[in-house]
């Protein structure tokens, strides 16, 4: 049963370079992710994923279309929709001279929520950072964090917007392991990401942007056999990457 | 009411104002320095210092010289005219008179010259019917004349009022200005750039949960900075206070309003950290100087002055200034109480129009 469902997403912006020119950030987007699931959505820089991820997320308008959570309308019950999912952004940076534990219970706070703040950092493994400032934290720590700032109302579905860009090897698989964790609650997840490797250890399924449309949705296996090189369909021989290249080319965007 | 987000919103903004220990201290410190310097001198001006050239050396002069000794104003420092022209040039003089040989010569008018810098000139021209009307009195005496009319001023307010009980509500307005704009525009623009407002705004809360929480937080800042001001300045100074302390800090309440609205204007057009200082600069400065905080708006040039009367800064201040040292009432202010309003207004048009909260989050 899917529990997001977006029809013919469209985000429209001036163009920075001709003011006058209008282009399309997202053009055409539908999904339909389901319950449970972990589902991520690939692309280059500008390819419109995290535009995507914020228009279901109810941070922007939806200029056409329409998107739904958990059968409530984003565009006409932004709030209603914001009490049950959760989101760790891109950029994690919060008020400063504050500790984690009282980061958490503002957060509570904002929705009306009374779990316990230190439950939350023991399940992201920062329970002895408490009483740390959120700006003292390593990289890895701040995206767990950031993560647990995300499950203050034991969100339906959580939105990550890539969550180990820059971390090490081991501050990735650590936040690996913490998304197959709550996804095993029954928690829907719904990842952007550059790291193929990631996108295909984790996701049930995968959509991959370009130019704010989507050019192939499926499983990774099924991708793989699809897309990569020297394709045999019985044996899986490339990965991800070579499906990534192969679809959106090996040009750099910026 | 304020909802439980609104309310730990609240508390979690005035708790990070709390944690800034040295913003808190910076804040205070200037008003306090200048308080300070202010009521320790009993709020009086230091006297002028006049040179004073005597070429005539005759009983007129001498009499003229003891008359203006006599003025609390002027400070006299008698020499001859090089070394007078020395010290002025240095700044240590304010003006020389010269007082001619033929003084005394009641055929004819004596010409007593006035050297002055010529950046002292408006002052100058403050101090110059002090010094005419001297002059005239000692005329008068040497012709016997008694004089057709005297002036005497008569105090209705029967009050004292030292240049301290006029600094301290401009102080406080000044202040409170500035805590209200850094509170507004400043953190906005922060939050902004840091992608903060970004990681509220996924919450369930509103904008209006968000600029309720600023305002409320707000003016629990100012109030406490301000009663920390108005404390010292009434337990140290002896501040002269006639009106109603309740009244005054209603106004405080509504002005924190009208700058907060404003800086929420100030942040709506300014869209980085660099240009919000820029804009608010040139918002603070010319108030500073314009709005009577620190000087009488009726000292600033005529042409300007139907403008300073309308400037934020200045109804505030001068609404604050009636209160505390007229002891006049809520009602009578009504006219700045108006203008406040309508700032209030012209500040929430502002920012509700240029603020975009959809673009802010992004």
């Amino acid at each position: 049963m899917s529990i997001i469902n977006a029809s013919g997403l469209v985000k429209k912006y001036k163009d920075p370079e001709d003011k006058s020119k209008i282009f399309n950030a997202v053009n055409g987007v539908s999904l339909s992710i389901n319950s449970g699931e972990i589902f991520g959505i690939l692309g280059p820089n500008g390819a419109g994923k995290t535009t995507t991820l914020e228009m279901l997320e109810g941070l922007k308008d939806i200029d056409e279309g329409s998107a739904s959570i958990n059968s409530i309308d984003v565009s006409s019950n932004p709030y209603e929709v914001k009490k049950f999912i959760g989101v760790q952004l891109q950029a994690n940076e919060y008020f400063d001279n504050m500790t984690l534990v009282e980061l958490l219970k503002l957060f509570l706070a904002l929705y009306n929520s009374s779990h316990d703040p230190l439950e939350l950092l023991k399940r992201v493994k920062l329970e002895d950072k408490a009483n740390a400032n959120a700006n003292e934290l390593s990289g890895g720590q701040k995206q767990r964090f950031s993560i647990a700032s995300a499950l203050v109302n034991n969100p339906l579905v959580l939105f990550l917007d890539e969550p180990t860009t820059g971390l090490d090897p081991q501050a990735k698989r650590n936040i690996w392991e913490l998304v197959q964790e709550l996804n095993s609650t029954g928690m829907t997840i719904v990842l952007t990401t550059h790291n193929m490797e990631e996108a295909e250890f984790l996701c049930h399924r995968i959509a991959i942007m370009d130019y704010g449309k989507i050019i192939a949705e499926d499983s990774p296996k099924n991708l793989i056999m699809e897309h990569a090189p020297n394709k045999i369909r019985e044996i899986k021989y490339g990965n991800m990457e070579d499906v990534f290249i192969a679809l959106t080319g090996h040009g750099l965007r910026d | 009411m304020l909802s439980k987000p609104q309310l730990y919103l609240t508390k979690v903004f005035i708790q990070i104002f709390l944690r800034n220990k040295q913003y808190i201290f910076f804040s205070l410190l200037l008003p306090v320095v200048i308080l300070g310097i202010v009521g320790l001198n009993n709020g009086e001006r230091d006297p002028v210092d006049i040179g004073l050239v005597d070429n005539s050396n005759s009983n007129i002069s001498k009499e003229f010289i003891n008359k203006l000794s006599n003025n609390a104003l002027f400070n006299i420092n008698q020499s001859d005219e090089d070394s007078l022209r020395n010290k002025l040039i240095k700044g240590e003089l304010t003006l020389i008179l010269v007082l001619p040989n033929d003084m005394g010569n009641t055929n004819k008018t004596t010409n007593i010259k006035l050297l002055a810098d010529k950046s002292q000139i408006n002052f100058i021209e403050a101090i110059k019917p002090i010094i005419n009307e001297t002059l005239m009195s000692v005329e008068r005496e040497i012709s016997e004349k008694i004089p057709m009319f005297s002036l005497d001023i008569e105090d209705i307010k029967a009050r004292t009022q030292t240049y301290l009980d006029f600094l301290l509500p401009g102080i406080m307005a000044f202040m409170l200005m500035n805590l209200s704009i850094a509170g507004s525009g400043f953190n906005v623009v922060e939050f902004r750039r840091r992608g903060i407002l970004k990681r509220l705004f996924v919450t369930p809360i509103k904008p209006i949960d968000f600029v309720s929480a600023i305002v409320v937080a707000r003016m629990v800042i100012v109030l406490g900075q301000l009663s920390v001001i108005f404390s010292f300045a009434f337990f140290f100074l002896d501040v002269n206070i006639v009106g109603s302390i309740a009244h005054l800090f209603f106004v405080i309440m509504v002005s924190v309003l009208m700058f907060l609205t404003l800086g929420f204007s100030i942040g709506s057009l300014a869209k980085t950290q660099e240009s919000v200082g820029v804009i608010a600069s040139i918002f603070i400065y010319p108030q500073i100087v314009m709005s009577g905080v620190f000087f009488p708006i009726e000292t600033l040039p005529e042409f300007i002055q139907p403008f300073s009367e309308i400037l934020p800064l200045s109804i505030v201040a001068d609404a604050m200034r009636s209160i505390s040292s007229d002891g006049l009432s809520l009602l009578a202010v009504y006219k700045n109480m108006i203008g406040i309003s309508i700032w209030i207004i012209i500040g929430a048009f502002i920012s509700t129009k240029l603020f975009v909260w959809k673009e802010v989050a992004g």
